[in-house]
């Protein structure tokens, strides 16, 4: 890790500490958006991170902004942070600015909408589901059918219908209904449609799987915390043998989550990934499953309560381990990879450097 | 929770090309050997050994005034990879070049290093860990072999068992009592001799394995008579020499590769039968064993800057034997087969070899529950 990262990361991880209250994370399920600390976020640059200064971003690489994102979800930040970013990111390919507004996006296969051309711009129709965030962002990265052929486009949303629904950590997660909206100007563009679902999904595999990295360390932070405070049979937690082996087993799961989320990172960073993302996201959707029945287990009673922050966290492990494809989803996508490898070996396909491949910067198409 | 943090390796393209010119050695001898699950334990072949140390791949990170290379311990790290990987039979020098030779280099005598640590690196001197006793298992402070001094040297009497490879090799370092137990330091007054084995008094039983063959032994000592200088380090500092050794072999690749050659032949077999479905019922694995490798990459990093990985080491032998062991599940469970020893099926033989070799991964090195108090401590003390 470079000495600039290093400070990066230091001033967000005081920021979130200081800033992400659990009072704040429990008013997002109330229906109230943390203003204030998306202020705080737009203004120190961290919205636009891994967007080119020339194109008015903030400048730094992928790697910044994932190990951001992983200190995001450490914290358990109620913002629409990897949204933003990931929009900006693939809107930044086509020289689009960075902006200091909101957007979401989504590539739902059971997403409908068409666009048609009109005398004074577009009319939009059609329905895009779990959108999240949908209610608080400005305009939602799509893929449309676009007289007959697939385009991605880049909706405004202040005349969408927004019907409120939300994740299992109370995230929103909205139905969007365009009824027949006309625009003047949109943002659309040719794309290879498959070509382009899976490079979402492979960026939002990567994500997720740095966002639950951070959960998992938050997790276990807390779970040791627990096991030092809470006395039973007279002495702590942790002096009991049983409870030794889930916090053992709990420190193994992070660790090795947190490791191979890193590898995937690194890897990422240097535009050298080949099975890492994938590996890591089923490795991390697999062990979010672990650690939050351990974690529970260990806290006994309270931490199933609403009123703990334990819940904040195993809820959005168990959100986000679904969202971006599950660990069999990534299963699949692995078992492709090492079926159709030119290696002799499983052991030269482990050991062997991936081939250098640019996952962004490609361009949408 | 600094003590969990794990540094992210990569090789350089010197080690790529080193680790292209051991796979190419293995491959040429690939005729020579019978790839085998738990090769380091069970795979017996001073020949193959020998070849080794010709190549400069034992002891490769010792001083060259002693034999060997002052190559890194990550460049050992691909070295020790590719044998495992490969299942190439690597027992006889095993534990001379995993822990005897760091331990000459760490606290041996200037005669000891010159006497033995040359013999190692060439592959010719073997050595066995006699750590464990009837009563002394996962608590060596029960051990109660003991050695008096006298006019002659040190007169060893008791016994050792659960000996890896001691009825093949020459010497053992034997943990034993040098003054009595005293009930609060428990710790206190043992020491490591080097014990040859051809020395009269000494008598090695070998006990049977699952699998029917000879790996480990009872060693008794009846009256052995040992040089005084053939004391290892300090009198009376054996339980912190021995603990030092041990946070070594935890974290090492053969904690977490020992059923490879298994799942090299499952995957191969399902790419072969195009069997889609068994080939993503088996991804969970692969998953595993890299998040695992990048750790014990890490961690053999962190070894070399002189980091504290006492936690980490323990949290990786625990994690990797299992791993270890859940291979065979779940490739039994992907091929249906009748796994055995003697089969002509490679995959039912190495099937075979994993179920029958289970057991040992989780106890040898310390037992998972063992280690999981370990981790613990290292994590709530902080």
């Amino acid at each position: 890790m470079s000495d600039m990262q290093e400070i990066i990361l230091d001033s967000t991880n005081k920021m979130f500490k200081s800033l992400c209250s659990k009072e704040l994370i429990d008013q997002l399920e109330e229906g109230i958006f943390a203003e204030e600390l998306w202020s705080v976020l737009v203004e120190s640059g961290i919205t636009s991170v891994g967007v080119p200064e020339s194109l008015g971003g903030t400048g730094g690489d992928y790697n910044d902004a994932l190990h951001i994102l992983q200190l995001y979800g450490r914290f358990s930040v109620p913002l629409p942070l990897s949204e933003t970013l990931m929009v900006q990111w693939l809107l930044a390919d086509h020289r689009v600015p960075a902006s200091r507004e909101i957007f979401t996006l989504s590539v739902n296969l059971k997403n409908k909408i068409e666009i048609e051309e009109t005398t004074k711009g577009y009319s939009i129709r059609g329905k895009a589901v779990h959108v999240p965030w949908a209610r608080h962002a400005k305009s939602l990265l799509v893929l449309v059918n676009f007289e007959g052929a697939s385009k991605v486009a880049l909706l405004p949303l202040e005349q969408a219908g927004v019907e409120y629904n939300s994740n299992l950590a109370g995230e929103p997660s909205d139905t969007v209904n365009f009824e027949s909206i006309d625009v003047e100007n949109i943002f659309l563009e040719d794309v290879e449609e498959e070509k382009f679902r899976m490079k979402v999904t492979n960026l939002g595999g990567l994500i997720k799987t740095a966002m639950m990295s951070g959960a998992m360390e938050a997790l276990l932070e807390l779970s040791v915390l627990y096991s030092k405070e809470r006395e039973q049979f007279g002495r702590p937690l942790h002096r009991l043998q049983a409870i030794q082996q889930h916090i053992a087993v709990l420190s193994g799961e992070t660790v090795a989550s947190v490791t191979i989320a890193n590898k995937a990172i690194q890897a990422f960073g240097k535009g050298m990934v080949d099975h890492e993302i994938a590996a890591a996201k089923l490795k991390l959707s697999e062990s979010a499953g672990k650690v939050t029945e351990i974690a529970h287990q260990l806290h006994g009673a309270i931490g199933v309560t609403h009123e703990h922050r334990l819940n904040q966290v195993t809820r959005r492990l168990w959100a986000w381990r679904d969202e971006f494809g599950n660990e069999n989803y990534w299963a699949d996508q692995l078992a492709e990879k090492v079926m159709s490898s030119n290696k002799e070996s499983l052991w030269e396909m482990i050991t062997d450097r991936p081939v250098t491949k640019v996952p962004l910067g490609e361009g949408i198409k | 929770m600094n003590k969990l943090k794990i540094p992210i390796m990569g090789f350089t393209e010197e080690q790529e090309t080193f680790r292209n010119e051991v796979r190419q050695f293995i491959k040429s001898e690939k005729e020579t050997f019978e790839s085998q699950v738990d090769s380091w334990l069970s795979g017996y072949s001073p020949e193959f050994s020998q070849k080794l140390g010709k190549k400069g791949w034992i002891g490769m990170t010792w001083p060259k005034q002693y034999g060997g290379k002052e190559r890194s311990s990550l460049e050992r790290y691909i070295v020790i990879e590719e044998l495992l990987a490969a299942g190439a039979p690597i027992a006889a020098h095993w534990f001379a070049d995993r822990q005897t030779g760091p331990l000459f280099l760490k606290f041996g005598t200037d005669e000891q290093k010159e006497f033995f640590l040359p013999k190692i690196a060439e592959g010719t001197c073997y050595f066995s860990i006699g750590l464990s006793e009837p009563n002394a298992g996962s608590d060596l402070a029960a051990i109660s072999t003991k050695a008096e001094r006298t006019e002659n040297g040190w007169v060893l009497n008791g016994m050792k068992i659960w000996t890896s490879g001691a009825h093949l090799s020459d010497y053992m370092i034997v943990l034993c009592r040098t003054s009595p137990k005293k009930p609060d330091r428990k710790h206190e007054g043992l020491s490591q001799l080097v014990v040859d084995l051809s020395s009269p008094g000494v008598t090695i039983r070998p006990i049977k394995y699952l699998t029917g063959e000879e790996h480990f032994n009872e060693v008794f000592f009846e009256s052995v008579i040992i040089p005084e200088e053939n004391i290892v380090g300090q009198e009376g500092n054996g339980w912190k020499q021995s603990m030092a050794e041990l946070a070594y072999e935890r974290s090492g690749p053969e904690r977490i590769l020992s059923t490879f050659p298994l799942l090299e032949e499952l995957i191969g077999t399902l790419r072969e039968n195009k069997d889609v479905q068994g080939m993503g019922e088996s991804m969970k694995l692969l998953s595993q064993l890299y998040s695992l490798r990048h750790m014990s990459i890490g961690i053999a990093q962190l070894l070399e800057e002189g980091a504290d990985v006492n936690t980490t080491a323990a949290l990786v032998k625990d994690m990797g034997t299992k791993f270890e062991k859940n291979v065979a599940e779940v490739a039994r469970l992907i091929i249906a087969s009748h796994p055995s020893m003697t089969s002509d099926v490679r995959f039912e033989k190495l099937l075979a070899q994993s179920i029958l070799h289970g057991p040992g991964f989780t106890l040898r090195g310390g037992t998972t529950e063992i280690l999981r108090g370990i981790v613990t401590k290292g994590v709530v003390a902080e």
